[in-house]
């Protein structure tokens, strides 16, 4: 009860920080439509062939977009992390009594949330452009990557209260991003490339997310992979989640 | 309730060692403390003294690694959640939300310690007034400056009414006139009966501010006392500059040096500096003698003694040179 209304209290707090900076929210809405509209076209000619089926190339494009704007909205976390830690913001909540899971899950809700709100925009964009959206698949779909996100935020959160600067913040998750989105699959299916290639896959986590993902806009729901996929997730989210709580819990110096 | 276990902070025997780049530090090395309910205590000492080690183990942010600690009757090692629940806090860094405004953030604080709506807004309001944020509350903190951004973060610190509040360099970068602003409403908390425990590297501040305080270097309690016990243990000094002409300043010395009211005397920059342990006596003393010998005076001051000779004394450095890197090599 308690963690629910503080976790209430602090999402709101970060909520109303994202709305004071409206050029965030336009920045994370401009960024995938203009994926729809830049690099959609050019995949156009793929239409029918290996890895796209006939007419849907969007089909397979919509669910990569998504989880790369879930990549992207989580991914912030870590930067505010390190502010807050040089503005002493986070030496003063350790002192409260307020649940350290709350302090990380605060955070991890409003990305969720400025994740989704676009998101679904992006479906409602792309509808028009030829998205087939079968409506069960695609409530499924925001859901998995509503985890990728908060598997994300709590990720990125966790290695700023650990590594405690931007610089090597910022080399760590560039470092990881073409590795992790690339080889997932986000914009070209991993199945065009070669077998060592898959295997690589396989070693990602966002991998299980991003083929799930593609079921579920093809209207799919009960197979193995989506399964996978929400397993997989959902074990980030949580290991991610209790790694930035420990990090909040621990003394730092 | 805090009273019967004998004071708001007690602690013995606290050491804590970091590990570093050049092998272990030890922050502390046996810091005992205690500091009664209702005090300001003052907690003086250079930079890396252990000042701050100490006030971050007292907020629960830190465990050491062997000693005991008790807040408010709490021991802190073993009921950290108890120990947050009856302290304030302001740290170094402030902590305000930058972001949002002055009375959000007061705002949430309260919820955070479990306080409902309506006694949220109540003291929020009570806080904006006794420490005239009014005209900013609805402000972003952002646009704050620094003693008003303070002031909101001593808010954020007593928003629950602890028991004890620990401030760590409370008026470090405030100018004067918000340095007295601070000075006048901690003293005003501690009337209303909250506990204060500060670190300062202001002499100052620990004079003025402290009822009672502690001289800490090198992670040891070198001193303790209230500011006038600890002062009264140092000779005060009459500084004479005879008129040029007049007097051999070094027969004056001898000559005065005779006197059994008087200490000791050196002879700096033109002036003697005659101690005397007896200021009121002594002074009259120095007087008679020039007087007598027919000595010219074009000036004479009297320096009262300072914590940075009860410092000196203790470490066999100034206060004022210690911690600066630069001093150290020196010395």
């Amino acid at each position: 009860m308690t963690l629910l209304l503080q976790t209430a209290l602090l999402s709101r707090r970060r909520l109303l920080e994202t709305l004071r900076q409206p050029i965030w929210v336009f920045m994370g809405l401009s960024v995938p439509l203009l994926y729809l509209a830049l690099f959609a076209p050019l995949l156009t000619s793929l239409a029918g062939g290996p890895g796209f089926p006939a007419g849907g190339v969007l089909d397979v494009f919509v669910p990569g977009i998504l989880a790369l704007m879930a990549f992207g909205a989580g991914m912030g976390a870590g930067w505010i992390v390190i502010g807050e830690l040089d503005t002493g913001v986070i030496e003063r909540l350790r002192v409260t009594p307020a649940s350290r899971l709350a302090l990380v899950l605060g955070t991890v809700v409003r990305d969720v949330i400025t994740f989704a709100v676009p998101a679904v925009i992006v479906v409602c964009v792309a509808l028009p452009f030829g998205f087939h959206a079968h409506w069960g698949g695609v409530g499924l779909l925001v859901v998995l990557m509503a985890l990728l996100t908060a598997a994300c935020s709590a990720g990125s959160a966790a290695l700023g209260i650990t590594l405690q600067q931007i610089g090597s913040l910022a080399a760590v998750v560039t470092g990881l991003q073409l590795p992790l989105t690339l080889l997932s699959g986000v914009l070209l299916p991993l199945s065009l490339g070669p077998g060592w290639l898959q295997g690589v896959g396989h070693a990602n986590p966002m991998y299980y997310a991003v083929e799930a993902a593609r079921q579920l806009a093809a209207g799919t729901v009960a197979t193995g992979t989506v399964a996978l996929g929400f397993g997989v997730t959902t074990a980030a989210a949580l290991l991610a989640i209790w790694w930035a709580t420990r990090g909040y819990r621990r003394a730092m110096a | 309730m805090s009273a019967t276990s004998g004071g708001a902070v007690r602690v013995t025997g606290l050491r804590k060692a970091f590990a570093s780049k050049r092998g272990r530090v030890e922050a502390l090395c046996g810091v005992d403390l205690a500091v009664t309910a209702g005090q300001i205590y003052g907690f003086l000492g250079p930079n890396g003294a252990g000042k701050t080690t100490t006030l971050r183990i007292l907020t629960t942010l830190l465990l050491a690694d062997s000693g005991d600690a008790f807040v408010a009757g709490v021991d802190v090692r073993r009921h950290p959640a108890e120990v947050r629940r009856r302290i304030g806090y302001v740290g170094q860094l402030g902590g305000a939300d930058r972001e949002a405004t002055g009375r959000e953030n007061l705002i949430l604080q309260g919820r955070l310690y479990g306080m409902n709506d309506a006694q949220t807004e109540h003291r929020a309001g009570e806080l904006i007034e006794l420490l005239e944020l009014s005209a900013l509350s609805q402000r972003i903190v952002r646009s704050y400056s620094g003693g008003q951004r303070r002031r909101l973060e001593v808010a954020l610190g007593i928003m629950h009414r602890p028991e004890v509040l620990f401030l760590d360099e409370p008026t470090l970068g405030l100018d004067p006139q918000n340095r007295a602003n601070l000075w006048a409403q901690l003293r005003g908390l501690r009337d209303a009966g909250t506990t204060i425990m500060l670190t300062t590297h202001y002499l100052d501040e620990a004079d003025q501010l402290s009822d009672r305080l502690a001289i800490i270097d090198h992670g040891r309690v070198v001193a303790e006392g209230t500011p006038l016990e600890l002062k009264q243990r140092y000779p005060a000094e009459v500084i004479i500059t005879p008129k040029p002409g007049t007097a051999e300043l070094g027969s004056l010395a001898t000559n005065l040096e005779c006197d059994p009211l008087v200490g000791g005397v050196h002879i700096d920059d033109g002036a003697l500096r005659i101690q005397v342990p007896d200021p009121t006596t002594g002074l009259a003393a120095v007087i008679d003698r020039l007087r007598a010998g027919g000595v010219g005076v074009l000036r004479v001051s009297l320096q009262e003694p300072s914590l940075d000779d009860v410092f000196l004394h203790e470490t066999g450095r100034s206060l004022r040179d210690a911690g600066d890197p630069a001093a150290a090599e020196a010395a």
